[in-house]
């Protein structure tokens, strides 16, 4: 099991009580995507994973280890394994697409090499071939503000590829994304699942592309699961439940 | 990790009680507050506007027990107002109930306060139209203007030495600020400091130490260094020095507080220790904006440093000093023109580079 959660809650200090008693479980090679409406706590599911959140209650269980209260050096070692993709790309803007993508590598080197940026031809070499994977090898030496934003989000991946991740956190990665654009990336994504073997879990808003791509799904709603199957059993009633009486779905292709 | 099962259940409980804990704490501010607002305005009332408007005394009578049966009159008055459903603090603090009522009487006692602090600061700054237009100061203005538009040119080689020497006082503060401004501003900066209490203590100490040397204005610091140096040029230079530290380091450390959370969430999710994320995080989104900052100061500190001069700092500014105690108006007019040319291009030209730079 790589990955295991079980009554994980999260109340933040201004009383907000996020999530209510979380738990499932996933197998590697799984693509799972958690769907729900704003504020249902999907974010901060992903975020108490990683730790970028510290969960109130609860256990996280990463390859049978508990990493819910580990800390310092034992903390980072679990973080350089999993990578984390954002909705609003988070690239050092100022900086070229390679050294956005040597930053992935950080916590596996030393703090004063990476400092005066000494990185082996390994790493280099590494760090084109992960840009190949995304296809956009040949901007590697752009500024990461001149991308578009599809390309931005495709050099995430690429650095969270360069942590040689066994899960990967993607936290609405399309969300900010022109439906054509969504498309593409989220193929990046399927491809890395496929041919890495990468875990991934994926929050996204969009029924189509979640029938696309995920093997399994899970539905919050106010903190808590309704829902966990396979994407294709999502019919129209369940969609009313998961998001609201008024809904109506949206098609992209 | 146990969790209370009472806020586990319940966590709106929780916040109505915080609320309460609060409301109960705004009321003694108000209460504070409206004392000071009464106190205030029987103050300034006495004092500025019957003693010396009304009565047109030149002496004011002092004595500080008329000023503690004053304040007992107004902590009395003040509590009453406070509790009662017209208090102006208590609006202030968002706990007054909201009717009709309220919003009368907070208008016309925050409109009366103003009016009061209006009347006394004309009469305490003793305005006086007379004064400007009177004919004996109006021939002294003619002769100053007069002067600068018929400037001696025989002092040009001096002044230009002593504009010279000013502009490198500004640059070598500048330039000498820039090392330890860059160390304090990541120990100041509040993002950065907040996660452990150590941290935090040092981030306060050094914040309160800041503020403190900033508050002091450098006109100060250059009187404070010219009897710890004596007078000329370094005193000058220490002086802009110290208050460029102080006041640079809160901008490059508000600049740290204000970068993009994003990227610097994203390196620490990559296993990164926080020297890293500062390094490969904080650091990028920073330089421009510390560099934008300090070329803005180097500018700030040439108009300064004349300025400074004036109290022995050395430069142009002593200069200046020396021929206004001759009453050489037309050698004041020379070096006036000279400071005014040099701060607009240094003005210009850090704009450009400023621009250029974004």
């Amino acid at each position: 099991m790589l990955l295991q959660i079980q009554n994980l809650h999260k109340i933040y200090n201004n009383g907000t009580h996020a999530l209510k008693g979380i738990s499932f479980d996933i197998k590697e090679g799984e693509f799972l995507v958690v769907i729900g409406l704003s504020g249902s706590g999907k974010s901060t599911l992903l975020r108490c994973i990683n730790r970028l959140i510290e969960p109130t209650s609860g256990s996280v269980k990463f390859l049978d280890r508990d990493i819910t209260h580990i800390k310092g050096e034992e903390l980072r070692k679990i973080k350089a394994q999993i990578g984390m993709v954002f909705q609003q790309f988070n690239l050092i803007k100022r900086r070229s697409v390679l050294s956005n993508v040597l930053n992935g590598k950080l916590g596996s080197l030393s703090t004063f090499d990476t400092i005066l940026e000494k990185y082996s031809d390994e790493v280099y070499k590494e760090a084109y071939k992960c840009l190949e994977t995304v296809g956009i090898s040949e901007k590697a030496k752009v500024r990461a503000d001149s991308l578009s934003g599809g390309q931005q989000q495709r050099v995430a991946i690429a650095r969270s590829l360069m942590q040689s991740p066994k899960l990967l956190l993607a936290d609405e990665p399309v969300a900010s994304l022109d439906p054509a654009t969504s498309n593409s990336v989220m193929q990046y994504f399927e491809k890395v699942n496929k041919e890495f073997g990468t875990t991934v879990i994926c929050n996204l808003h969009f029924l189509s592309l979640v029938r696309r791509y995920a093997t399994r799904v899970i539905a919050l709603k106010a903190g808590e699961i309704i829902y966990q199957g396979a994407p294709s059993d999502i019919n129209e009633a369940w969609f009313r439940t998961i998001y609201g009486e008024e809904a109506e779905e949206v098609e992209i292709r | 990790m146990i969790l209370d099962p009472e806020l586990e259940l319940h966590p709106q409980k929780l916040i109505a009680k915080q609320k309460k804990i609060a409301d109960k704490f705004n009321l003694y501010k108000a209460i504070f507050l409206d004392i000071f607002f009464v106190f205030y305005a029987v103050l300034v009332i006495q004092r500025a506007i019957y003693y010396k408007f009304i009565l047109n005394l030149s002496d004011i009578p002092f004595s500080w027990n008329e000023i503690l049966y004053l304040f007992i009159g107004s902590a009395i008055i003040g509590t009453l107002w406070a509790l009662s459903k017209t208090s102006l603090s208590c609006r202030l603090l968002g706990i007054a109930k909201d009717n009709k009522t309220t919003k009368w009487t907070v208008e016309i006692f925050g409109w009366t306060l103003f009016n009061i602090t209006f009347i006394a600061g004309w009469i305490i700054t003793k305005i006086s139209i007379v004064g400007l237009f009177s004919s004996e100061g109006i021939a002294g203005a003619e002769r100053l203007f007069g002067a600068m538009f018929t400037p001696q040119f025989r002092i040009f080689d001096d002044a230009l030495f002593a504009m010279i020497e000013t502009i490198y006082i500004a640059l070598i503060a500048t330039l000498i600020s820039i090392p330890p401004t860059l160390i304090l501003s990541f120990f100041t900066a509040r993002n950065l400091m907040k996660d452990n209490k150590i941290s935090f203590a040092v981030y306060y100490v050094l914040r309160i130490i800041l503020n403190f040397i900033r508050s002091i204005e450098p006109l100060i610091w250059a009187i404070i260094f010219s009897v710890w140096v004596g007078i000329g040029p370094f005193a000058g230079m220490i002086a802009l020095l110290v208050h460029t530290i102080a006041s640079n380091a809160k901008l490059y450390s508000e600049a740290i507080e204000g970068i993009e959370q994003g990227p610097v969430e994203a390196i620490s999710a990559t296993g990164a220790n926080k020297i890293q994320v500062v390094w490969h995080g904080v650091v990028p989104q920073i330089v421009l904006p510390f560099l934008s900052f300090t070329i803005y100061r180097w500018d700030i500190n040439v108009r300064m440093a004349t300025i400074i001069g004036l109290v022995g700092g050395g430069g142009i500014g002593t200069m200046l000093m020396q021929y206004q105690g001759l009453a050489k108006w037309r050698e004041v007019g020379l070096i006036i023109i000279m400071i005014a040319f040099v701060v607009w291009i240094m003005d210009y030209v850090s704009a450009k580079i400023r621009e250029a730079i974004y």
